[in-house]
């Protein structure tokens, strides 16, 4: 990889602009809403908009600029936050073939997002606060997306995580949307590991977290430059890190509760961007994957192995958004089995196609129940829908079986509830309970 | 005494003598004056006066003031880096403690009693002195002992205080007069100098709140008023008591804070799982603290600067988010009384603003990007990663356990169904000015990081030249210690 930082020019100044924009839209609806005057729901919607639309715009800009130069890396270095020793940590963004188109598509469905939102949230309690998420959300995914080391990687994913369960805790009077938010955010806690372990492991390897020291060349035609076993344990920690943002095999549960979010946040992070934020940096990553065969035949496993389940599992839901989730879900893993197959382009059509597909179907289905109660109405009686189904080419016992499964979701969550949740926590409670008993003792028994 | 030095010490002495004077101008104006107002100013003015001082170490040579040193033992006053990092700190915590406080907690005597303790505290960051920090040890804990049985309900918890700190001021006493007859940081030192160290760690180990002597911690967030607790435990008296006493030995890194930096680690660990299952939110920030706090130690005992300037970031970072948290909590008591979290609480409507704040100040500690904590956890893994493997490890897991204990916390309290009696209460502005300073410096810091930690890097590298300008001369000794 020719990486030299440039001096600013114009692709600079814009991919810059790609963070700088939201993050200001952050702070403009943010602080005052901190001190207790929140904008207007007018100019919170412009602000944000004006944000994304100008990224969106800058990002095409970017594109034509790249295209023309045949899609070469620029590197845009916007400074060292701290130096200690050895040990910094600097800003530096990558625009190069694989960035900019993500974040082309990413600003642009924030900005669509944006619009819809400022209707369909009307007059909401939280209405700022969803759009003060949304800002941070954007300026999370530009930050990942952009990245040119894993450590600017890992702010960005951070910001993904924490305003994905805020999100889904949007309406948090409801227990369930509580609930969910904080399962949610667990899974994307243990998965962090995944993605922290990868940074300190390329910060031994390397001395330095920038991907310049990890791989050559322009993507997706990179090659790896550290030793195989470097590159299986990094791949397999960062494999880690997206089988839970993308709610892979076993880290599924999450998913269809997240719709409890309203419906654009579900959109943009379950039918779009949030769920595909584990393809993009595996396939940031696909020199190492290139180099780590296991860890792409893992990802091959557990991405047919989701698709499956999740296709059994949605086929059997009742709500349209856990159906939408399951189809998320499915489509996740059969993007992450292309990658752990070698495809590179393939599936960054296949996450552009399937964000823009699925961001429509939720954003539609509130409506479309309408439509389709109406239309009940208009006709006297239920419009009728397809029963068939594959159930009914098995056997009687193994359909029925089959439908159990799906029932319970594959019995995953049990599995995983029973397996390691309940033991460390009842471990975690004993241990509370010897401190309170301890405590009272020395305190004379009161 | 060179000019600079005299300036550098009159500061330090009208930051430790300005509560003080608070306290004498309440005695005298006995219910004539707001307390709090007193209290501001008492605070303030050692907050300039640190400030200032902080100023004179940052532009000066970065040759550390002294007065007394030639007592026996030590420095009995010493200004240096980390005086200047932590006199500031102090007195912001305490200001914001003052300003947020509520009006029925703030009695004149309380006021006093807090004021003294302050005074206590910059008293012993401003000393080296063996005999002398076990003197404001012992004025601490008493103060402190006689603070919480004042405190409704609390005598339970000022038995169990009193045991504990009763057994940390007999080790400390024990172990620095030993240290003062047998100094280990010159070269020459025999088994008394060590023996002293070694009760020393233990008492710095019970004060601090490390396995396994760490009970009390948690119990003083419960049973005592919370500005006794953050009082008593923000500024980690015991951190900086073994920077003082045991960094600098002539052989090097001292066996006792090994011992001291593991047993921190587990403690990190152990409390941040342990915070996953508390009942109450005051449990919640009481063992928050003391697993933060442990974390300190975790680099304090490196031998390379990242890791010692991640300890001392963390003491700062993590020190203003937990005040920020537990302040927070103490506004919403004030409001509703105590708080559990074993169910939702729905106090999201009734205290919107505090609800924001608990979530920021959570992010603070949880070491999200663009707050100082992200700076100071990177520090210490990267510094520790580089000394042992298994001490990465371990703050990794702390991180985790850390986040999600803060998450369920803040989701715990504020969210869920909404009383049918709720009524909202308006966050008032003192406590608006609290709270927005300390995240005004909690992400100040964090998204311009690197004026602060340069100053940091002098400290830890002043920390680092006093242990290699002692070993280089006690090599041949070392053995013969131990």
């Amino acid at each position: 990889m020719n990486v030299v930082p440039h001096a600013p020019d114009a692709i600079s100044c814009l991919v810059a602009w790609q963070l700088v924009a939201p993050a200001t839209a952050l702070a403009i609806i943010g602080l005052p809403a901190l001190n207790g005057r929140s904008l207007s729901e007018r100019t919170t919607t412009r602000v944000v908009a004006a944000a994304f639309s100008s990224c969106f715009v800058a990002a095409l800009a970017v594109l034509v600029l790249l295209a023309s130069r045949g899609f070469t890396q620029h590197v845009v270095h916007l400074g060292q936050l701290f130096e200690v020793g050895h040990h910094s940590a600097s800003i530096d963004l990558v625009a190069d073939g694989l960035s900019v188109p993500y974040v082309c598509f990413s600003t642009g469905l924030c900005g669509l997002v944006n619009a819809f939102a400022g209707k369909y949230l009307h007059r909401e309690p939280g209405f700022t606060r969803f759009f003060i998420l949304l800002a941070l959300f954007g300026t999370g995914m530009n930050l990942m997306v952009l990245s040119g080391s894993i450590d600017v990687m890992f702010a960005g994913w951070e910001f993904l995580g924490i305003s994905s369960a805020l999100l889904i805790g949007f309406f948090h009077e409801r227990r369930n949307a509580v609930d969910a938010a904080l399962r949610a955010f667990v899974t994307y806690r243990i998965c962090y590991v995944g993605l922290f372990g990868a940074s300190v492991v390329i910060h031994r390897a390397t001395g330095t977290g920038d991907f310049a020291t990890l791989f050559t060349s322009t993507w997706p035609h990179a090659s790896c430059l550290v030793d195989h076993p470097t590159a299986v344990a990094i791949t397999l920690l960062v494999a880690f890190a997206a089988l839970g943002k993308s709610a892979q095999v076993p880290f599924t549960s999450w998913l269809p509760r997240a719709m409890e979010g309203p419906t654009p946040s579900s959109a943009i992070f379950y039918g779009a961007l949030s769920i595909h934020a584990g393809a993009y940096v595996l396939l940031r990553c696909e020199a190492l994957l290139d180099a780590a065969p296991l860890t792409a035949w893992l990802l091959v496993a557990i991405g047919v192995g989701t698709a499956l389940h999740a296709a059994v599992v949605g086929s059997v839901q009742t709500d349209l958004k856990s159906m939408l989730a399951y189809s998320s879900m499915t489509q996740a893993g059969i993007i992450l089995a292309e990658i752990g197959l070698g495809f590179r382009l393939l599936p960054l059509v296949h996450v552009c196609s399937h964000a823009i597909l699925r961001s429509l179907q939720i954003l539609r289905s509130p409506s479309a129940m309408h439509d389709r109660h109406e239309l009940a109405a208009a006709l006297g009686g239920h419009p009728g829908a397809s029963t068939w189904s594959f159930v009914r080419l098995l056997p009687t016992g193994l359909g029925r079986h089959l439908y159990h499964l799906a029932l319970e979701r594959g019995f995953e969550e049990a599995i995983v509830l029973r397996a390691v949740v309940r033991p460390l926590l009842a471990a975690l409670a004993a241990a509370d309970a010897f401190e309170r008993r301890w405590v009272r003792l020395l305190g004379g028994g009161e | 005494m060179i000019p600079g030095s005299i300036t550098a010490i009159a500061a330090a002495l009208t930051c430790m003598a300005a509560p003080l004077v608070g306290v004498a101008v309440l005695r005298l104006t006995e219910r004539r004056i707001d307390p709090r107002l007193v209290a501001i100013g008492a605070i303030a003015a050692s907050l300039g006066a640190a400030v200032t001082l902080a100023a004179w170490w940052h532009l000066g040579n970065g040759q550390p003031a002294r007065f007394g040193h030639r007592l026996a033992a030590g420095d009995l006053v010493l200004v240096d880096g980390l005086t200047a990092l932590l006199l500031p700190y102090v007195a912001i915590v305490d200001l914001a403690i003052v300003l947020v406080a509520p009006r029925r907690a703030f009695a004149s005597a309380g006021v006093r009693r807090l004021l003294t303790g302050t005074a206590v505290t910059f008293a012993t960051f401003i000393t080296a002195h063996p005999a002398a920090l076990a003197a404001l040890w012992a004025a601490s804990i008493v103060a402190t002992r006689s603070t919480i049985r004042s405190t409704l309900g609390g005598q339970a918890t000022a038995r169990v205080y009193g045991r504990m700190m009763g057994l940390a001021l007999t080790c400390m006493v024990a172990g620095t007069t030993l240290l003062a007859a047998d100094p280990p940081w010159l070269a020459g030192s025999g088994a008394r100098g060590a023996a002293g160290g070694w009760l020393v760690a233990l008492a710095v180990m019970i004060r601090k709140g490390l396995i396994p002597f760490h009970s009390w911690y948690p119990a003083i967030f419960s049973g005592a008023s919370l500005a006794t607790a953050l009082v008593v435990t923000m500024p980690q008296v015991a951190t900086y008591t073994a920077a003082r006493l045991l960094v600098g030995h002539a052989d090097g890194v001292p066996h006792e804070l090994v011992l001291l930096a593991n047993a921190a680690l587990l403690t990190a660990a152990y409390g941040a799982a342990l915070a996953v299952v508390q009942r109450d939110v005051r449990g919640l920030v009481g063992m928050l603290a003391m697993s933060q706090s442990a974390m300190v130690f975790a680099g304090l005992s490196g031998t390379v600067p990242t890791e010692l300037c991640g300890a001392l970031a963390i003491w700062v970072s993590s020190g203003l988010a937990l005040t920020g948290i537990g302040l927070v909590t103490w506004a919403l008591e004030s409001r509703g009384g105590r708080i559990s979290i074993d169910t939702l609480q729905g106090r999201c409507a009734d205290a919107p603003a505090l609800a924001a704040f608990f979530l920021l100040f959570g992010l603070a500690v949880l070491g999200f990007p663009g707050t100082l904590s992200f700076v100071a956890d990177d520090l210490i893994i990267a510094g520790s990663l580089d000394d042992h493997v298994h001490a990465g490890i371990l703050v990794i897991i702390t991180t985790v356990f850390a986040a999600i204990a803060v998450i369920r916390g803040w989701f715990r309290v504020f969210g869920g169904p909404v009383p049918i009696d709720a009524c909202r209460h308006a966050i008032l502005p003192r406590e608006r000015v609290a709270f927005t300073g300390l995240l005004a410096i909690l992400f100040g810091l964090g998204l311009w990081p690197g004026p602060f930690i340069r100053s940091l890097e002098n400290v830890a590298a002043s920390l680092l030249a006093s242990r290699q300008h002692h070993a280089a001369p006690a090599a041949p000794v070392t053995g013969d210690r131990r």
